[in-house]
């Protein structure tokens, strides 16, 4: 009985039927003495759009895609998505200085290392 | 025994053919905005940037996906009906720096061209770009509008 109704009250427009298709965003990722550099392809996201989330060692990029157009569709190749991507990162990234830019619809995401993994150049010195 | 054989052989045979069918209808499904890259690099040039054409009566609307181009990256020309676009994505793999995965394929050329369904009116063009979208509006022809005819 209860189920009957809830299955009558559920409007077709409603948020949890409109299923949004997940894709992985394509990345570059760098690596130098300093840092670890990351590039994600994700046109159509705004900066607003997108959550970044470093916890125990794991990257998670998720974010949405909206697509504002008006009139009927002659073709679509592409359309609203979730991105979510994650990663392993290894131990020694200082957390507090990760910075993220969008451009272009690219997502740059830098990965400082901290102090104690970067490399160091030993002086010998004479005694 | 022999014919038995061969029934088998018809019946995977059979199956053969309806999973490369499926294959290929998920492919199909897989492949509508799966992130280009993967492994594969670009696909083919006319396949990209993925564009999208809407028609809302008085105008055109095509949408296309330029993810790294700045607006200087990327050339429209527009005649009559015939639409194309063309660009170059630099490469920004920055210096000193190793690479340990490069999914989005460095520096690529493209080029792009559509036939639009109706004529467009070349001066009234707009385009945008904004967060790797490229947004045109293409106002149509004044030939090429539907009228309204009134009885007399």
């Amino acid at each position: 009985m209860s189920e009957k109704q809830e299955i009558v009250k559920r409007d077709e427009h409603s948020p949890a039927l409109r299923q949004v298709p997940t894709v992985t965003p394509s990345v570059d990722i760098y690596e130098n003495d300093d840092e670890l550099l990351l590039y994600a392809d994700m046109p159509g996201v705004a900066k607003d759009a997108i959550a970044i989330n470093l916890e125990n060692g794991r990257l998670t990029i998720s974010a949405q895609r909206n697509i504002a157009a008006e009139g009927e569709v002659q073709f679509e190749e592409f359309g609203e998505v979730k991105y979510e991507r994650a990663f392993s990162v290894p131990q020694g990234i200082d957390i507090n200085k990760v910075k993220a830019t969008m451009d272009n619809g690219v997502l740059n995401l830098h990965l400082p290392k901290s102090e104690a993994v970067k490399p160091r150049q030993i002086e010998v010195q004479t005694g | 025994m022999h014919s038995q054989w061969n029934d088998f052989d018809q019946m995977f045979g059979a199956m053969d053919l309806l999973r490369n069918r499926m294959g290929r209808v998920n492919r199909l499904f897989t492949d509508f905005d799966r992130s280009w890259g993967l492994g594969r690099g670009w696909p083919s040039v006319d396949n990209w940037p993925r564009t999208n054409l809407y028609d809302a009566n008085d105008q055109l609307q095509l949408v296309a996906a330029v993810p790294g181009l700045g607006k200087d990256d990327l050339n429209i020309k527009i005649q009559g009906n015939y639409l194309e676009i063309s660009g170059t994505r630099k490469e920004k793999a920055p210096e000193g720096y190793t690479a340990h995965r490069v999914e989005r394929g460095g520096e690529t050329f493209f080029s792009r061209s559509f036939t639009l369904p109706v004529e467009i009116n070349s001066t009234k063009v707009e385009a945008h770009l904004k967060d790797g979208i490229l947004t045109l509006k293409l106002p149509k022809a004044e030939t090429a509008q539907a009228k309204r005819i009134t009885i007399s």
